[in-house]
């Protein structure tokens, strides 16, 4: 069975913001919202032994997502390929769903209209994936350091999978036991998320 | 990082979310076990019960136009695994059953009818709104306790928070309200008069008593949620006992919540007989239920990931604005 997941090589990454830029334009998200910010803590470490490593995120798509059984309206959906997405039709924008997740990745725009606000976040472009099952979201696709690898988890000739099994990776605030399907693979003069 | 995504229609809505569910279950146990079968208690306790309707209809309304797409709002009722799902359900069943049985009550000669088919179902009526209310209680704990991405509300100390504080604002409520319309007696008939005055005596009496155990064990529970998550949250947590404790609320919680919140009324419940007791205490307790509301939801920080903070920081803050403007709103990219 498809899982999807992404994992993103912390090593390659070198904070262009590309891929929050593509985002934004194919999805053409209001000026309030982003759906995958390349955060980053800053140069770390005393020179000469200085290093920098940027954390690109995105919407987790957890395997236990938190946002999906606390939405009231159904719209907070997770489909069995495991994409967590909401169908905005059915949102009321109640924001209990944006309260619920950990990682800050669920928001509605300021910018709307004041009684046609929805709730939006990243779907691993699952508007387009309907139209091609093998399609890769546009953040993978613009990336040119090739840092974000997305693919089936189940498939064992997946490179996500074959990644996930054979680096070392860590996800993002696993102690919520949310089970985030979002792999990282460490930079080596990173500092790993406790 | 980006938080307080919950304006104040929120708070309101769960401080009178509490407040009404509290005034029936309260009504309820007063009227089914306390006081079984005399008749003029539950008279006195129908106004209360109204303000009750009033208060939970009020707090719908926040709640529904804090919404960022209100005519979809129906669909809460449909979906049943949520439990903001189950507290709108509970909601309007505590204001149904509770309207039916005010509506029993009242004294008009046009409405004579309905009230009289409703008067056989009054303990029916009562002990559904009853239940419910004690469900919203529940409920507006559970509610953000069940949101663990907030490090302070995920505690099960939060439940009980709020159902004693609904409880005790619920006291302070019917304390204020208790005998009014449509509760009447004639002037003429002594046995009347002094079977009115002595009900509604004797629910002051019983309320006043309860109300000072349960702003007690408010304070028990409130400085036990917030000092130990001083002495042993997590990092998240910490941070916000601090900020509670000794930092940016340190006034609203020592000085709004603990003195004038808690402390005052209390003492006032069991120094100052009269006014200062029935009617300031109550009206205090009341402030001091809103205010822990409003505290408790705007203390909704989140664990951030590592330079989330710092991205935040240094987005634009009014390009956004211009650029719509400048856009006429509409998104040209």
């Amino acid at each position: 069975m498809t899982r999807y997941c992404m994992v993103i090589d912390q090593r390659r990454c070198i904070g262009c913001g590309s891929c929050t830029v593509a985002c934004r334009t194919w999805n053409e998200l209001p000026l309030d919202i982003v759906y995958n910010p390349v955060i980053g803590e800053g140069v770390q470490g005393k020179w000469p032994n200085v290093h920098r490593n940027w954390l690109p995120t995105l919407c987790m798509h957890c395997e236990k997502a938190p946002c999906v059984p606390c939405c009231p309206t159904g719209a907070s959906q997770k489909d069995p390929d495991g994409t967590v997405w909401i169908e905005y039709d059915k949102c009321m924008a109640c924001l209990a769903c944006v309260n619920a997740c950990p990682y800050g990745m669920r928001d509605q725009s300021k910018l709307q209209p004041r009684l046609h606000r929805f709730v939006r976040k990243c779907t691993f472009c699952r508007a387009k994936r309907e139209l091609d099952p093998d399609a890769q979201p546009y953040c993978v696709l613009t990336c040119h350091q090739k840092a974000r690898i997305f693919g089936d988890l189940d498939d064992p000739n997946s490179e996500v999978s074959k990644l996930v099994n054979s680096v070392e990776t860590f996800r993002l605030q696993e102690d919520m036991g949310t089970e985030p399907q979002i792999y990282f693979i460490p930079d080596l003069g990173g500092v790993r998320q406790q | 990082m980006r938080h307080h995504y919950w304006e104040w229609p929120i708070p309101t809505y769960l401080f009178l979310g509490g407040l009404g569910g509290g005034i029936y279950c309260l009504i309820a146990i007063l009227t089914l076990f306390v006081y079984p079968g005399i008749d003029i208690v539950p008279e006195v306790l129908a106004w209360p019960g109204f303000v009750s309707i009033l208060c939970l209809g009020f707090g719908c309304l926040m709640l529904v136009i804090d919404l960022g797409q209100p005519m979809v709002f129906y669909r809460a009722f449909v979906k049943s695994t949520s439990v903001l799902a189950w507290g709108a359900r509970l909601l309007t069943i505590c204001m149904i059953f509770g309207l039916l049985w005010f509506a029993s009550y009242i004294p008009w000669d046009w409405f004579s009818g309905i009230a009289g088919f409703l008067t056989p179902l009054r303990p029916l009526c009562l002990a559904i709104a009853g239940i419910a209310g004690t469900c919203i209680m529940l409920y507006t704990g559970i509610f953000l306790s069940t949101l663990k991405a907030h490090a302070f509300w995920a505690t099960p100390a939060l439940p009980v928070l709020f159902t004693v504080s609904a409880l005790s604002t619920a006291c302070a409520a019917i304390t204020l309200s208790v005998g009014w319309w449509p509760a009447s007696f004639d002037p003429h008939n002594i046995m009347s008069a002094s079977l009115y005055v002595a009900s509604v005596e004797a629910v002051h009496e019983i309320l006043h008593v309860v109300d000072i155990v349960l702003v007690a064990c408010e304070i028990v529970v409130l400085l036990v949620m917030v000092l130990s998550f001083l002495g042993a949250g997590n990092k998240t947590a910490n941070k916000v006992a601090h900020k509670w404790v000794h930092g940016s609320y340190a006034p609203f919680f020592w000085g709004g919540m603990m003195v004038i919140g808690l402390g005052l009324p209390e003492l006032m419940y069991i120094f100052l007989p009269g006014v200062a007791s029935s009617v300031v205490a109550p009206i205090l307790v009341l402030c001091g239920g809103l205010l822990l509301r409003f505290m408790v939801v705007n203390s909704d920080e989140r664990a951030p990931l590592p330079g989330e903070e710092r991205y935040y920081e240094k987005l634009p803050s009014t390009d956004a604005e211009f650029i719509h403007k400048w856009t006429y709103g509409e998104n040209i990219y």
